[in-house]
Order: structure tokens, then C-alpha cells, then sequence
């Protein structure tokens, strides 16, 4: 453990020429190790036809997706829009197990398929001690998957994954498809990383809500920070699906689950829970395609802690699906705005009473239709295809 | 080819092209940075707790060797598993500073040189920076501090004020004896391997502190201020 410098006793002189060369070689080989810098970001809208009037959506088919066999619990859905050449339009990735944060919770996964127009039985894709033997470390609790499609072509996984602790301790664990092909049958996934996003041992981050596509075929994933206080980040990815960066979205420490809608390509929203009692559902604006975020007044609409659902459409065309009472998930409203700001109500998706629970959506534009999944009550997810004239496939 | 010079500044400053280590990298670590650990944990432990003829002999070294192997056993039957379920990898620093202080009650030799005192106001200037920036990173961990710290960690002028700050402190308080003690080379040492394979996590912050050094920082300040005013006399409560 001696390192012999030659003598005569190094000098300062000679301590700075050292450190000299010392630094400059560590930071070349640091630049040298670096991927380009990315352009700017660019979001791209979630459908390639014209959009129909949002206010003349009325639901065309719904249900309840199939459950793995024996399971009892589901929470937390995310779509997947499919490329137009897969047997599936759709696929839908939630957490289930025999209770929510349960030992036995996984990740588990069903598809819509074209031709049949049903969805497919459900299985799991991610379980955690499998993940945990490919990691080198343990996993102690699954939670929310978010998916998305890279420029490869391969579904990614986000799954929320807990260390030592509840929910607080979690971190993101990213996935990367395995498996050949995409269908459900032999859809498998291999641990990236977790992702590094703190300092405190990488606690206490969490993913829930779709990310935003950019043109690049990258993308931007909206998480939020929950240990005592709770504020949103947002993290970019490339089309390969590497980790890019990290930026705060909002100064408020008391909003979580950001969704992110874009207004113009560089323009965005980020709408997101409040925990607070008698919350709205706030929201934070960038003009520079993320790099600087603005916290902007809350909304008129309620949130009763809970989260929402955001999917910018077109120039002028929002769509947010979001509880609309206090202190209930009872209901589940879709409303639209032209300007983020003024919001009407689209549609109720659902209405019950006061202790049901209708929470969590997940929305996608696919095959010029909005699809919309959520939680019922915490054992199972529902889905809802809306458009604006009558389609093919099985009435609700 | 060259590259403008605009375009190295903004490589320098940008935040948005880290470079993380492979899957295969990481794992590697875990298991390596948590050996060092352990196996320092394992020895410092025995010194304290094991019998006075257990202190001595082929124990030590046995028993830093079977906590060190015990780091590669597969899945839940080796300690890196959980370490790392509750505090992922540790710092490269960490790891070196445990290698290096093993090395010193082990090896005879190596610790007649390791424990000769590097310069005590190095010591204390590296631990100072080490402390304030701990604190930083924990502000910034709650949104605390008007700069995203951790995020700013991704950046190569991250990298680059770690160095400068390091080579300052080398330059200008580091008159060691010859030959230069290896404490001093414990940070350039670390940045080298990060440099080279991002270890731990791509994020300069994550490579020469985390939050058990920083705790053992308090505990070494706390120390060394307790027993200097002791030295001189300073009553311990005033």
C-alpha cells in the first residue's frame, strides 16, 4: 500500500505537476466514457391521424381484464400501445399478488389482441426473486410497472422495488425485454439497473405514470420522490433506453405522480397528485422541452390524494383522467382542456359511492381509439376503449 | 478531428450524458466494495470483542478471509444480497479505505507504512470536504438546496471540481514524509476507477462518498476534536 515517488522529496512544484497530470488523464478518460450529448427534447403526440372531438367520445367496449389465477390483488395499470404489425394492439402490465406490498406480488401482464378483440389470460412477466438473482441483491417488494416501447423496439419495464422499508424505501428498478418477440407468451425481461437517483442509499423514488415519447425515440419518465417530503422528477432516456438525467419539475414539496402532457413539441405539463387534504390537482409547465420547470397556480379540480392521468392529444386537445371528489376514489371522471388550464368534464368512467375505489388510470391513444385502464377496489383493473363514431368489438 | 471548444464546455457542464457501468460491472462490485467492507468490519470487530489469544496469529487474517468469501456466495446466502437490498454498493472510497486500514492490521509491513500519520491536517481537510458535502447531498436528497446536487453529480464538472478540490488539497497541505502514504491516494484512486468504470452507480457523488462514510466522518471528527481538547487539557463540557 506505499507508492514510491522518485527522489529527492516531492515538492509542491512537483505535487502540482502530479496532480496536473493526474487530473487531466481522470477527466479525459471521464469525457472519453460519455455518450454525445442529446439534442434537445422533442415530444412527439401519441397519434399519427387527425383526432376526433374529444367532447364526442363515448365508450365503445369495456370490462375487466383477466387476473392471474388465484390472485387477489391488483393495482397500479400501465399501457402499452403495440406497433401496428404485432398480433396485439395493446398490452397492460400491473402489480398483483395476494395482497398489495404482499411477498408474493408480481408483475403481471395481458394483451388485446387484434383478432379476437379479447384480452389475453394474464401472466406474470416479472417476479421478484428472480430479478433479485440476476441483480446480486434482494428485492423486498414490488409495485407499480410502467412500460414503454425503445427505438429497438423492446418493451422496457419501470418497476417500483423496495429495499428495507415500506414504500418510502423504494427505488426504480429498470427492465429490458429478454425474450425474442413481444407477445405475451414468451415476453421475459433481464434487470438494466436500478436507477440512480438518490444519494440516501437510492431511496426513496418511485415511477407510476406512462412516460412522455420523444422524437428521438427516446423518452421522458415522470417519478416522484416520497420519503417525509414528496416532490416530482423527471428522467430522460435515450432511444436505446439508457438513463440520460434527472431534473426536479416542481419547488412543492406535497405533489407526487406527475404525468406529463405535452402541448407543442418543447412545451409540456406536468400534472400531478397533491397529498395534501383538500388538494387540486397541481401542475408545473415547461417551455424548453424540460430542461426548466415552472410551478404553476393548481387547477379547479379536486384530487383527494390521488393519482392522474394526463395525454396531450393534439395542439389544444388534453385529456386527464382523474378522481374528482374529496376525500373519496368513488369517482372517475375523464375531462378535456385547450389549454391546460380550463378543464370540462369528457365523460364519467365511473361513479360509485363513497368507499369504492376507482383509481390509478393509465391512458393510451391506439387504433384511433382512447383506452383507459384502472384499479377497482384493489383486486382488479377495468379497461374502457372510447372513440368518437361506434366500433367493431364487444359491447360493455 | 477537432472539437470546437464550446462543444467540450457543454460536454463539461451538461448533465444529460452520464455514463453508467454495465450490469455485469455493478454486480462485480457489490461483491467486491461489501468484501473489503466486510472483512475490515470482521478484523476491527475481532480486535475489540474475541479473546485476547484470538487477537493474534492466523486468526485475523482467517476470519477476513471467510467474510470476504462469504460476500460471493450465491443469492440470499451471502451478506452482499442484503447490504445491498438496504444500501446498494458502497463507495469506491469506502471500499479502498477499508482495503487499505485491513492491509494495515494485517499485513505488518504494508501497515507499518499505512499507519505511519499521513499529514493530520490532510486528513482532517479531506474529512471536513467530506462532511460538508454528505450534508449537501442529504439537503439536495429532499429537495432542500436551490441546485440539484445529485442530479449535477452525472456531469464531468462534477468530476472536474472533485479532482481540483482533491489536487488543492493534495498540493497544499500534502507535505508527506517520503514515501508518500497511501491514505493520500485514496480519492485520486477512487476517480481513476470511476473514470475507468463508473463505479458505483455513474454518479461521481455515489464513487467517493456515501452515507456510512459520511457517518463515519461525524464519528472520526468527533474523535479526533475530543481528543485534541483533551491534549490540551479543554474541559470535555463547557
Amino acid at each position: 500500500m506505499v507508492l514510491m515517488l522518485p527522489s529527492p522529496v516531492p515538492s509542491a512544484v512537483r505535487r502540482l505537476f502530479f496532480a496536473l497530470v493526474a487530473g487531466c488523464a481522470i477527466l479525459g478518460l471521464d469525457i472519453w466514457q460519455r455518450p454525445q450529448l442529446p439534442a434537445q427534447a422533442s415530444a412527439v403526440w401519441p397519434a399519427d391521424t387527425a383526432v376526433p372531438d374529444l367532447g364526442k367520445l363515448q365508450v365503445q367496449a369495456g370490462g375487466k381484464i383477466p387476473m392471474p389465477a388465484g390472485m387477489a390483488a391488483a393495482h397500479a395499470s400501465s399501457l402499452l400501445p403495440m406497433p401496428s404489425g404485432d398480433a396485439a394492439s395493446l398490452s397492460v402490465f400491473w402489480f398483483s399478488g395476494d395482497r398489495e406490498s404482499g411477498p408474493n406480488v408480481q408483475i403481471a401482464a395481458s394483451q388485446y389482441d387484434r383478432s379476437t378483440q379479447q384480452w389475453s389470460p394474464a401472466r406474470f412477466v416479472v417476479n421478484r426473486f428472480v430479478m433479485a438473482e440476476q441483480l446480486g441483491y434482494g428485492l423486498r417488494r414490488l409495485g407499480n410497472p410502467v412500460a414503454w416501447l425503445d427505438g429497438g423496439g423492446r418493451v422496457n419495464l419501470f418497476v417500483v422495488a423496495t429495499g428495507w422499508g415500506g414504500w418510502a424505501a423504494s427505488r426504480v428498478l429498470h427492465l429490458r425485454q429478454s425474450s425474442p418477440g413481444r407477445g405475451l407468451a414468451e415476453l421475459a425481461f433481464e434487470p438494466v439497473r436500478v436507477l440512480p437517483l438518490s444519494w440516501l442509499w437510492n431511496t426513496s423514488f418511485l415511477v407510476r405514470n406512462a412516460p412522455l415519447p420523444l422524437v428521438d425515440g427516446g423518452m421522458v419518465l415522470p417519478v416522484h420522490f416520497e420519503l417525509g417530503i414528496k416532490y416530482p422528477t423527471a428522467l430522460r432516456f435515450d432511444k436505446a433506453g439508457e438513463f440520460r438525467g434527472m431534473v426536479r419539475l416542481s419547488q412543492r414539496l406535497h405533489l407526487l405522480q406527475p404525468s406529463l402532457v405535452m402541448e407543442s413539441p418543447h412545451t409540456w405539463l406536468a400534472f400531478m397528485r397533491d397529498e395534501r387534504p383538500q388538494g387540486k390537482v397541481s401542475v408545473a409547465r415547461t417551455t424548453d422541452a424540460g430542461v426548466h420547470w415552472t410551478d404553476l397556480p393548481d387547477l379547479t379540480l379536486d384530487n383527494p390524494d390521488a393519482a392522474v392521468a394526463g395525454l396531450g392529444m393534439a395542439a389544444g386537445q388534453m385529456l386527464l383522467a382523474h378522481n374528482s371528489s374529496i376525500a373519496s376514489r368513488g369517482t372517475l371522471d375523464l375531462s378535456r382542456s385547450a389549454n391546460g388550464r380550463d378543464w370540462t368534464l369528457a365523460h364519467t368512467l365511473e361513479h360509485g359511492g363513497h368507499d369504492d375505489e376507482y383509481s390509478y388510470p393509465a391512458m393510451a391513444w391506439v387504433d384511433g381509439a382512447l383506452w383507459v385502464t384502472y384499479t377497482v377496489d384493489r383486486h382488479r383493473i377495468a379497461w374502457q376503449r372510447l372513440a368518437a363514431a361506434p366500433l367493431a368489438g364487444p359491447k360493455p | 478531428m477537432t472539437v470546437p471548444l464550446d462543444s467540450w464546455l457543454a460536454l463539461m457542464l451538461a448533465t444529460d450524458a452520464p455514463a453508467l457501468p454495465s450490469p455485469s460491472v455493478m454486480q462485480l462490485w457489490l461483491r467486491l466494495g461489501w468484501s473489503a467492507v466486510l472483512a475490515w468490519v470482521g478484523v476491527v470487530a475481532m480486535g475489540r470483542f474475541a479473546p485476547v489469544r484470538a487477537r493474534g496469529g492466523a486468526w485475523p487474517i482467517t476470519v477476513a478471509g471467510l467474510l470476504a468469501m462469504s460476500a460471493w456466495l450465491p443469492g440470499p446466502y451471502s451478506p452482499a444480497y442484503w447490504l445491498g437490498l438496504a444500501f446498494q454498493a458502497p463507495s469506491v472510497v469506502t471500499a479502498l479505505l477499508c482495503a487499505g486500514m485491513l492491509a494495515e492490521r494485517l499485513v505488518p509491513s504494508a501497515g507499518a507504512q499505512w499507519s505511519a500519520p499521513a499529514p493530520n491536517r490532510l486528513k482532517t481537510a479531506f474529512a471536513y470536504t467530506g462532511l460538508v458535502l454528505g450534508w449537501a447531498l442529504l439537503l439536495d436528497t429532499f429537495a432542500l438546496l436551490p441546485l440539484q446536487l445529485y442530479a449535477w453529480g452525472n456531469s464531468a464538472a462534477a468530476v472536474g471540481l472533485v479532482v481540483l478540490v482533491a489536487a488543492v488539497l493534495w498540493v497544499v497541505l500534502g507535505s508527506a514524509p517520503h514515501p508518500v502514504r497511501a491514505h493520500l491516494w485514496v480519492v485520486p484512486i477512487a476517480l481513476m476507477v470511476f473514470a475507468a468504470w463508473r463505479l458505483p452507480t455513474g454518479n461521481v457523488w455515489d464513487a467517493i462518498l456515501d452515507p456510512w462514510l459520511w457517518v463515519a466522518l461525524h464519528v472520526y471528527l468527533v474523535r479526533r476534536i475530543w481528543v485534541r481538547n483533551r491534549s490540551r487539557g479543554f474541559p470535555l463540557i463547557t
